[in-house]
C-alpha cells in the first residue's frame, strides 16, 4: 500500500451533511402525516407512517457508515467526540419525527375541533426549523474547504442562533397548544388529551434535537 | 578484466532497470497530489514530471549520488593495497552491483506483501550490508549513515513543519479574511515568487558548485530573488485575470487560483524527487563507473559523479513515467482528491524544500515519507477532512524493517557471487 494513499481517510462532512438531508426528508413527511391523520384517514396515516419509518432507517444506516468511516486513529480537523455526539443528535431529529408517526398511527384519536389550523401550524413550524437547519448543512463541506474559520464561520454561527430562536419559539406554540387542548377536555376524554399532549410534546422534541444538532456544530467550530 | 566488464555490464542494466522502476511507481508519490487536486491534468503532470524529474536528477544529482556510490561504504578499505589485496576494487563493484540487486528484489517482495517501503530506504540498507559483510563493523562509515538515518526522522517533521507553517499562513492571511478572493490576488504571487526563489538558488548553487567559478553568495541570492519575483509578477498577472463567475463561493475561487500556483510546487516536487531519488538508481553504478575506468585496479578517493551516468537515470526515470508511470499517477491522483489546491501546494512546498535541502546535503532521503509529512503537517493546520494517522507507524516499522531486511540480503549475495566469480 502506498503510504501516501493510505493516509487518506474519508472526510466525514459531506457524509454529515447527507445525514442532515436524510433527516430532514423524514420530518418533511410529517406534514402530510398530520393532514391524512386530522382528516382521519387512518389508511394513508398508515401508509405515511411507513414511508417515515423506512426513511427513519435509512438515516440509521448512513448514521452507522459514517461512525465505521471514524476509527480513533483518524486524525480529523474538529474534534472526533464532537463529531460523534453531532451526528448522534442529527439522528434524534429523524427518530423524533418517526415517534411521532408511531404516536399517530397507534391509536385513532379524534382530533380536538377549531384545532386543525394551529396544530398544522405548529407542525409546519417544526419542519421550518429542520429546513432552516437543513439549509445551513450545506455549508458543512464549506467549512471544511474554508478550513474551519474566516467569515464562513461567523456566518455559520448566525445561523446556529437563529435556529435557537426558532426553537424556543416552537416551545412556546408548544405551550399555546397544549393549554389549548384543556378547553376541550369535555369532548375529547382524558385519554385523547394525554395522547395529544405526548404528539405535541414529540414533535418539539424535534425541534429541541434540531437545536442541539446546531449547538453542537457552534461547539465544534468554537473549539478551533 | 573479463569479470570486471561483466559487472559493470550488469551494474548498467540494473542501474536502468532501477531508475525505470523509480520512474514507474515512485514518481507517482510525488506527483499524486498535484493531479488529485486537479493542478494538473494527467498528460501535464507527465510532461512536467519527465522534465523537471530530469533537470533534477542531472543538475543536483550528483550529492546523493556520491553519498550513495562511495560515502557509505569505506572505500578506502577496497583499495588494491588494502585488506583484501589488489581483488579490492573489483570486490568492491561487485559489492555495488548487489547490492542494486538486492534493493531491487527486496522492493518487489516488499511491494507484493503491500509493505509501504521506500526505494531510498531499501539502497541504503543494502549497501551498508556490503561494507558489513565485507569487514564487519568498520566497513560501514557509521558517521554519514547516522547523518542519513537521522535526516530520515528529521525530514518528514521538517516537511511536515514547512507544509504546516505554509497552510497556517494560507488560512491565516486568505481563508480567514473577510475577502478571501482580494487576499488571494495580493497574496499569491508572493507565494511563487518564494517557491521559484528557492528553487533558482538550489539550481544555481549545485550547478555553478561543479564548476571552478562558485558565483558569490549575494550574486546567486540576487539572481534568485529577482527570478522569483519576475515570475510573482506574471503569476499576478495570470490571477487578475482569473474571472469570478457569480455561482462561485470564495473557497472555489481561492482554490482554481492555487490550482495555478500548486503547478509551481509540483515542478518543485519533481525537481526535488529526480535530484534525490535518481542516486537510489546511478549511486552504485556511479561507483562501478569510476572503478573500472582504470580496470578495477585502483579505488580513487575523490572522483565527481560522471554526467552521463546522471543522465542516463533521468532517461530511465522519464522511460518508467512514459511506459507505467502515467497509469499509476491517475491511479494515485484519483484517489486523493481530498487534497485540494490549497493543501497541496502547501504538502508539496514542505515537501520539495526538506528534499531539495536534503539533496544538497548528499543525504538519501524519501520523498514519500517527507510528503507524507507534508499532509500531516496541512493536517494539524486543520486543512484536511480525515488523515489515518497509522499510516505513521506503518512507515516507522517500515524504514526500520527495510533497512535490515536489504543489508541481509545484500550481504548474501554478495557472498554468493564473490564465490562464484572471484
Amino acid at each position: 500500500m502506498r503510504p501516501i494513499l493510505a493516509l487518506f481517510g474519508k472526510s466525514p462532512f459531506g457524509p454529515l451533511a447527507e445525514h442532515t438531508e436524510r433527516a430532514h426528508q423524514t420530518v418533511q413527511l410529517l406534514r402530510p402525516l398530520f393532514e391524512a391523520f386530522l382528516d382521519g384517514d387512518w389508511a394513508k396515516t398508515d401508509e405515511i407512517y411507513q414511508r417515515i419509518s423506512k426513511l427513519e432507517h435509512k438515516a440509521d444506516v448512513l448514521k452507522n457508515e459514517i461512525r465505521d468511516h471514524l476509527p480513533k486513529s483518524l486524525f480529523l480537523p474538529v474534534d472526533r467526540g464532537d463529531v460523534l455526539l453531532f451526528l448522534k443528535e442529527q439522528d434524534g431529529i429523524a427518530d423524533r419525527a418517526e415517534d411521532v408517526a408511531v404516536l399517530l398511527n397507534m391509536r385513532q384519536t379524534p382530533a380536538p375541533s377549531g384545532m386543525r389550523s394551529g396544530i398544522l401550524e405548529f407542525v409546519d413550524y417544526i419542519i421550518a426549523t429542520s429546513a432552516a437547519w437543513y439549509a445551513s448543512s450545506r455549508d458543512l463541506t464549506t467549512l471544511q474547504e474554508a478550513s474551519f474559520t474566516g467569515p464562513e464561520v461567523d456566518k455559520m454561527m448566525d445561523r446556529v442562533r437563529e435556529i435557537s430562536d426558532m426553537e424556543w419559539e416552537a416551545d412556546k406554540k408548544q405551550a399555546a397548544l397544549s393549554r389549548g387542548l384543556f378547553e376541550h377536555e369535555e369532548e375529547l376524554g382524558a385519554v385523547s388529551i394525554f395522547f395529544w399532549m405526548n404528539i405535541f410534546r414529540v414533535l418539539g422534541a424535534v425541534a429541541n434535537h434540531v437545536e442541539n444538532t446546531a449547538d453542537l456544530l457552534r461547539l465544534m467550530l468554537a473549539r478551533r | 578484466m573479463t569479470v570486471g566488464l561483466i559487472i559493470f555490464a550488469v551494474t548498467l542494466a540494473a542501474g536502468a532497470y532501477m531508475a525505470w522502476t523509480i520512474g514507474a511507481n515512485d514518481v507517482a508519490n510525488a506527483m499524486g497530489t498535484s493531479v488529485g487536486s486537479g493542478a494538473l491534468t494527467l498528460t501535464a503532470a507527465i510532461v512536467v514530471a519527465a522534465v523537471m524529474e530530469f533537470s533534477g536528477a542531472i543538475l543536483v544529482g550528483a550529492s546523493v549520488t556520491d553519498t550513495i556510490s562511495k560515502g557509505i561504504v569505506e572505500t578506502t578499505l577496497f583499495a588494491a593495497d588494502g585488506p583484501l589485496g589488489p581483488d579490492g576494487p573489483l570486490l568492491l563493484g561487485l559489492g555495488m552491483l548487489c547490492a542494486l540487486l538486492a534493493a531491487a528484489a527486496w522492493l518487489h517482495l516488499a511491494t507484493h506483501f503491500g509493505l509501504p517501503v521506500s526505494t531510498t530506504h531499501s539502497i541504503v540498507g543494502a549497501v551498508v550490508g556490503i561494507g558489513l559483510v565485507s569487514f564487519g563493523w568498520r566497513g560501514v562509515s557509521w558517521n554519514t549513515l547516522a547523518q542519513i538515518v537521522g535526516s530520515w526522522v528529521v525530514s518528514p517533521l521538517l516537511g511536515g513543519l514547512l507544509a504546516f507553517l505554509t497552510f497556517f499562513y494560507i488560512r491565516k492571511h486568505i481563508l480567514r479574511s473577510q475577502d478571501p478572493i482580494d487576499a488571494t490576488r495580493r497574496i499569491a504571487p508572493y507565494l511563487v515568487a518564494v517557491v521559484v526563489a528557492i528553487m533558482t538558488l538550489s539550481f544555481i548553487y549545485k550547478v555553478m558548485k561543479n564548476r571552478a567559478d562558485v558565483p558569490p553568495v549575494l550574486f546567486s541570492i540576487g539572481i534568485s530573488i529577482a527570478f522569483g519575483a519576475l515570475i510573482g509578477v506574471l503569476a499576478g498577472i495570470v490571477v487578475r485575470r482569473r474571472r469570478i463567475t457569480p455561482v462561485m463561493t470564495p473557497y472555489t475561487y481561492v482554490e482554481r487560483v492555487f490550482g495555478v500556483l500548486q503547478i509551481s510546487t509540483a515542478c518543485f516536487v519533481a525537481f526535488a524527487h529526480g535530484a534525490n531519488d535518481v542516486a537510489n538508481a546511478v549511486g552504485p553504478l556511479a561507483a562501478v563507473v569510476t572503478l573500472s575506468r582504470d580496470g578495477f585496479t585502483t579505488v580513487a578517493a575523490q572522483v565527481s559523479v560522471p554526467f552521463w551516468v546522471l543522465a542516463l537515470g533521468g532517461v530511465g526515470i522519464v522511460i518508467g513515467l512514459a511506459t507505467l508511470g502515467h497509469k499509476v499517477i491517475a491511479t494515485v491522483g484519483k484517489q486523493i482528491t481530498e487534497m485540494t489546491p490549497t493543501r497541496g501546494f502547501s504538502a508539496e512546498f514542505g515537501a520539495a524544500t526538506t528534499v531539495l535541502i536534503a539533496s544538497s546535503l548528499g543525504l538519501p532521503i524519501s520523498t514519500t515519507h517527507t510528503l507524507v509529512g507534508g499532509v500531516i503537517g496541512v493536517g494539524f493546520a486543520q486543512g484536511i477532512g480525515a488523515l489515518n494517522l497509522r499510516v505513521v507507524r506503518n512507515i516507522v516499522n517500515s524504514w526500520i524493517a527495510t533497512v535490515p531486511a536489504a543489508a541481509g540480503t545484500a550481504a548474501i549475495l554478495f557472498v554468493i557471487l564473490r564465490a562464484l566469480l572471484i
